[in-house]
């Protein structure tokens, strides 16, 4: 660029009260490359910027540099103008002489001294600017939402709502999560059936809403706007179609033992079943590995009693395709498997509370089924061993959570809240009950969760003590809770009828191979990461993917709602529009000269750079080499400096740039 | 002396857009007064603050050279301060080694809401750098006591017993075809046989020290097709960084691995590796002296226990015999860019013409891309004409990425090269 103009701003008296501004323009307009300097009261005014744009006009610059304030101020502002008057936005440059010299200095020699400095330096990036265009990706104007819990409904109804199909795949037979499992929510105490269901309801009848559940993601290509997603439709054995979910199969099924996912145990189901009444969608799936007829032709009961002739025996997983702009993970949690025996090297287990050795030491969802409505007890709260109705219900909080020794180091932020809960509930249905808690500290921040906490302790009057329980045995028909409670600074030991574990919340299974897929990162414990703590919590490192729920961090309902419709309000903004804009500031490879060592790939943040191959127009192959996805590279420049054959560059910072305004401090 | 005449330093900063650069914005909106000797380079991230940019400041001038980003964890970017800070550790070490002065470089993190920090950071380091004064002794030439010659040694030559089995294997791989020619040792060096009666040609000795694998990558050899070639334990470490650089894969060529007793080199004192690991088929039987338990690099303890500027006073010297004919850059084998930085010319990163602001540019460059990377073979200082010892340079990176960050080059094939990733626990006490 050749024919700069350079425009130094006095801001009133910010400026020019320590810079001597004509003398800063008269020493600028001998530098090279330079056309026009002049200086103006507030550039940023409309006659300021008139004056830019006039001049860019007459004194047809090829490049701006506006000498004011910082560029976080007004650098939109003059690339604007700069637009208006038909330049290139990109070749304009600030130069900060305001926040970054005449607010700091007082010696005006000093500070004029500098100011030129720095706007030589600013000129000299000038010459080297190149025109950049906006970049524009084309965008699929859909959504994936996986996982259909409560977060994953209200994204899929919030992005729905708004216009926009979405595809929701949930894997397990209906969406609901572990919502759908709770009896009543803190801090209201309202039924959750009763708020969820409704929202299920609409999931399954909305006309831009596409449901695949007991389906799974399989493979994901792609980027941004552009998302081909496979999906794996789990052989059913019904067809969904015909089925009109009148029961009749999984009432006619004989083999109704086995447990229950939903109730996690506590209760039974046929081979063929629904996991729950007000499941969505309301049809059955059968048990490959409990159904007679699948296992060895036998039984087939449910075939001939269905008048819809749903029943196809010969189902198979199936593969189809979707395409997609946007996708919400959502996938939510499980709780810690308590017992010795763990699923990963990392985490330890409990031998010491007998759960899985005692029917009558559960964890905090059994507990849930237990005393709901529409469990298997029928809301009567009887105990697995024996149905009797518990007297005394010991609840330990913090199990697994916060123990380095158990590797969940963690908090999972919602176990005080659910336990006194668990209180409540329990002295609601057993009036001469004694509920204890043992807990280590009580974590109820929140709207209304404080007072919560206290009304369990003093109108429910459960006992609380601060301490850890040691060791849980069975003597005569009760469990022996050991603990201390170190606020008394004594030895503890309780005869309980029944003792509920508050395990600690943890990802859902397969998250790791999830996040591979979708090349999104998971911390150590497996939550899925965003990209920023405070400001983009729900976006992730790779473009146009979000997350929602309590597969990021151990989450109550109103926190995984909120980040869900946070989460659905990014992807609105992403899929308003046929196109994506994005700054033209962002890496670019020379393919000709990349030697294909990929460290760029292996640093780069976002996973913008993929491995190619350089060919001939007419398709030969020449060599391999690295390529920046312009959909998703956010210009942080990282890749440049770790390239050792200085392929890579930054546009808008490239090397020949940099380099001018360090040369022009020799 | 007088205001007027008081020496005033130059001083270049590079800051990352997000953090440090509003946070000096917050200092004057908070009017902070600092001393106005600072230049503010404004780049996105630190991650975009490639090494030659320090260079490049000190090469025009500049008497300390700020460097300054978001704290851990608070990076626009998520990592580009990770990636930098590793980037530092090791680069530090090198200055280090060179003799440069680390008074004069200071890193810090400061956040868009430090704009105190960010006037005492410069206020301090002005000041500092003023006492320090003119960095004169930046390249510049000196006395500094003797440092040990490096040792070298030439016995006779003593054949290993595998030598003919070599030979008969070779001659087999090329007689049906499962290689189209052969790597290895000639009686004069290396030689490349690509007719199985021409096997008998091949040597195995106590003076088959070159490493092979820097023949893989050349043009005319990956045309004559599949290669076996020749490696002893120490080179196989190179295939190993290879492979995860992109650069080599197994089905590509056929390793055939010598089992060493050792071909008096320094570094087979203290080599540990006896037996390869990976190669396809292994000859002969490990044998050779004990290794010596700790090694010893004696030569750069030496240079390590010279004050800095006599450090610089060495490298000046040793540097300014190079004649940048770049044989240092043809026979290593991690050398493969097929345009070096030295020769990109726009810009120009590295002066071409032997100068030594040049040549001090090229080596830390040479160095510097070799960090976690140099397998210690020794080719480079063995094929430089002008007996510059490139491999002091490169042990001190090798001992910086083994100390910080517990890597080693070409010993396992799993672990993450040390540039381009990091952890968020990277250690180092020099961030302000
Ligand atoms: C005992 C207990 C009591 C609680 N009580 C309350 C309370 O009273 N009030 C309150 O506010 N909160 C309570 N919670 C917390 C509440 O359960 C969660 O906040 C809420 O369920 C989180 O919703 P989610 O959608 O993020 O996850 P989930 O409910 O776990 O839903 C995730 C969904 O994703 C599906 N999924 C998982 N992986 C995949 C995959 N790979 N592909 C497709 N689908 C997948 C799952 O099948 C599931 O349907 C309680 C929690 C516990 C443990
Ligand atoms: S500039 Fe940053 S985001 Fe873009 S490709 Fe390079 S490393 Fe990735
Ligand atoms: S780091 Fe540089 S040379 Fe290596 S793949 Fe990336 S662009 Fe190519
Ligand atoms: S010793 Fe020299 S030739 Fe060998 S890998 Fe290291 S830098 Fe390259
Ligand atoms: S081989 Fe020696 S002279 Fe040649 S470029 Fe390398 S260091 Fe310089
Ligand atoms: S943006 Fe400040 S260090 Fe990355």
């Amino acid at each position: 660029m050749s024919r700069i103009g350079v425009f130094t701003c006095w801001c009133g008296e910010n400026i020019a009260r320590t810079v001597d501004v004509d003398e800063v323009a008269k020493r600028v307009a001998e530098l090279p490359g330079v056309r026009c300097s002049l200086n103006y009261k507030y550039m940023c005014s409309d006659p300021g910027q008139a004056i830019v744009r006039e001049k860019i006009a007459t004194e047809k610059l090829d490049g701006v540099v506006v000498a004011s304030c910082s560029p976080h101020m007004h650098l939109k502002t003059f690339r604007k103008a700069a637009q208006a008057a038909g330049l290139n936005p990109y070749l304009v440059e600030m130069a900060n002489i305001r926040e970054q010299c005449s607010w700091v200095h007082h010696d005006r020699v000093q500070a004029t001294a500098k100011a030129f400095e720095i706007i030589r330096l600013s000129v000299e990036k000038a010459r080297n600017d190149a025109a950049l265009q906006p970049i524009r990706v084309p965008v699929t104007r859909r959504a994936l939402v996986i996982g259909g819990g409560v977060a994953g409904i209200q994204a899929a109804l919030d992005i729905a709502d708004a216009g926009h199909e979405v595809v929701m795949v949930e894997r397990e037979p209906s969406i609901g999560g572990k919502m759908a499992g709770l009896s009543e929510t803190f801090p209201t105490l309202d039924c959750s059936q009763c708020i969820l269901t409704p929202r299920m309801v609409e999931v399954g009848q909305h006309p831009r809403i596409k449901l695949y559940s007991y389906s799974e993601v399989e493979k994901v290509e792609g980027f941004v706007g552009n998302f081909r997603i496979t999906i794996r439709q789990k052989a059913r054995y019904v067809d969904v179609s015909k089925c009109t979910g009148c029961g009749e199969c999984w009432i006619i099924c004989p083999l109704k033992r086995n447990p229950s996912e939903f109730d996690y145990g506590m209760g039974m189901r046929p081979a063929i079943y629904i996991p729950f009444p007000q499941a969505v969608p309301a049809r059955p799936v059968i048990d490959k590995s409990q159904c007679a007829k699948l296992i060895r032709n036998g039984c087939g009961l449910c075939e001939k009693k269905c008048k819809a002739e749903a029943i196809n025996f010969k189902d198979e997983d199936r593969l189809v395709e979707e395409a997609v702009g946007a996708v919400v993970v959502a996938t939510g949690y499980k709780l810690y498997s308590i017992a010795k025996s763990q699923p990963k090297a990392t985490l330890a287990g409990y031998g010491e509370y007998g759960y899985g050795k005692y029917k009558d030491v559960i964890d905090s969802l059994q507990f849930e089924r237990l005393v709901s409505a529409s469990g298997p007890t029928g809301g009567v709260l009887k105990r697995p061993s024996d149905g009797a109705i518990p007297k005394s219900v010991v609840f330990i909080s913090c199990v697994g959570s916060r123990d380095n020794a158990k590797g969940l180091p963690y908090c999972s932020k919602i176990c005080c809240m659910y336990t006194a809960k668990h209180t409540m509930l329990y002295k609601h249905k057993v009036h001469d009950g004694q509920a204890h808690v043992f807990y280590m500290d009580i974590r109820a921040g929140g709207k209304g969760y404080d007072e919560f906490v206290r009304r369990a302790i003093e109108q429910d009057g459960a006992q609380y003590y601060r301490g850890r329980v040691s060791k849980i045995t069975q003597e005569g028909g009760k469990l022996v809770v050991r603990g201390a409670d170190t606020l008394a600074g004594m030895p503890v030991t309780i005869e309980a009828d029944l003792v509920v574990l508050a395990a600690a919340m943890r990802p859902a299974d397969g998250i790791e191979e999830l996040a591979q897929k979708l090349n999104i990162g998971c911390d150590e414990f497996g939550f899925l990461l965003e990209s920023h703590p405070k400001l983009r919590p729900v976006e992730t490192n790779t473009a146009g993917i979000f997350i929602a729920g309590a597969c990021h961090s151990p989450k109550d309902i109103p926190e995984a709602v909120a980040q869900a419709s946070a989460a659905a309000s990014k992807v609105q903004v992403m899929l308003a529009a046929d196109e994506l804009t994005r700054e033209p500031e962002i890496a670019a490879i020379n393919e000709q000269t990349c030697a294909a060592c990929f460290t760029c790939i292996r640093t780069c943040p976002y996973h913008a750079i993929d491995r190619a191959e350089l060919r001939t127009p007419r398709g030969a192959f020449i060599k391999n080499t690295a390529r920046v996805n312009p959909g998703l590279c956010m210009g942080c420049g990282t890749c440049v400096s770790v390239c050792p054959s200085k392929s890579a560059d930054l546009q808008g910072f490239t090397d020949q740039q940099v380099y001018a305004m360090v040369e022009s401090l020799a | 002396m007088s205001k007027a005449q008081e020496f005033e330093p130059k001083i270049v900063a590079y800051v990352c857009n997000w953090c440090t650069y509003l946070g000096a914005d917050l200092a004057g909106t908070a009017r902070l007064e600092y001393p106005p000797n600072v230049r503010i380079i404004r780049l996105p991230c630190t991650g975009r603050i490639d090494f030659n940019l320090i260079i490049k400041a000190l090469e025009v001038g500049a008497d300390g050279v700020l460097v300054s980003g978001c704290h851990p964890g608070d990076c626009h970017y998520t990592a580009g301060n990770y990636h930098a800070r590793r980037r530092w550790i090791l680069f530090r070490e090198l200055l280090d080694t060179l003799g440069i002065d680390l008074r004069r470089i200071q890193f810090t993190w400061i956040s868009a809401a430090e704009g105190r920090k960010w006037q005492q950071v410069v206020t301090e380091f002005t000041d500092q750098t003023r006492k320090l004064g003119p960095y004169k002794e930046l390249y510049a030439t000196g006395p500094f006591p003797d440092v040990p010659a490096p040792e070298t040694a030439s016995p006779g030559v003593k054949s290993f017993a595998a030598e003919s089995e070599l030979r008969e294997v070779c001659g087999k791989l090329l007689a049906e075809g499962t290689v189209k020619v052969v790597i290895g040792y000639g009686a004069r060096g290396p030689v490349v046989v690509t007719r199985a009666e021409d096997a008998e040609r091949l040597v195995w000795n106590n003076r088959c020290f070159s490493n092979l694998t820097a023949y893989l990558k050349r043009k005319e050899i990956k045309s004559l097709g599949k290669a076996a070639v020749i490696v002893k334990p120490c080179d196989e470490k190179s295939l190993v960084e290879l492979e995860k650089e992109a650069q080599f894969e197994r089905k590509d060529a056929h390793v055939i691995g010598m089992a060493c007793e050792g071909v008096d080199q320094p570094k087979c004192a203290h080599c540990t590796a006896r037996t390869p690991r990976f190669a396809d088929v292994t000859l002969g039987v490990e044998a050779g002296p004990e290794p010596q338990t700790s090694p010893s690099p004696n030569r750069f303890a030496a240079l390590m226990a010279m004050p800095p500027a006599e450090r610089m006073a060495f490298w000046t010297e040793e540097f300014n015999r190079c004649v940048k004919c770049y044989a240092c850059r043809q026979v290593c084998p991690m050398c493969y860019c097929e345009r070096c930085i030295v020769d990109k010319n726009r810009p120009i990163a590295i002066d071409p013409a032997p100068s030594t602001k040049g040549n001090f540019a090229w080596h830390i460059a040479r160095a510097f891309h070799l960090a976690g990377r140099c397998v210690g073979c020794g080719e480079c200082s063995r094929a430089c004409p002008a007996g510059i010892d490139l491999a002091l340079l490169n042990i001190s990176l090798h001992i910086a990425a083994q100390k910080n960050f517990g890597y080693e080059a070409g010993i396992d094939p799993k672990a993450e090269p040390v540039i381009g990733s990091y952890t968020l626990h990277d250690t180092e006490a020099f961030i302000r």
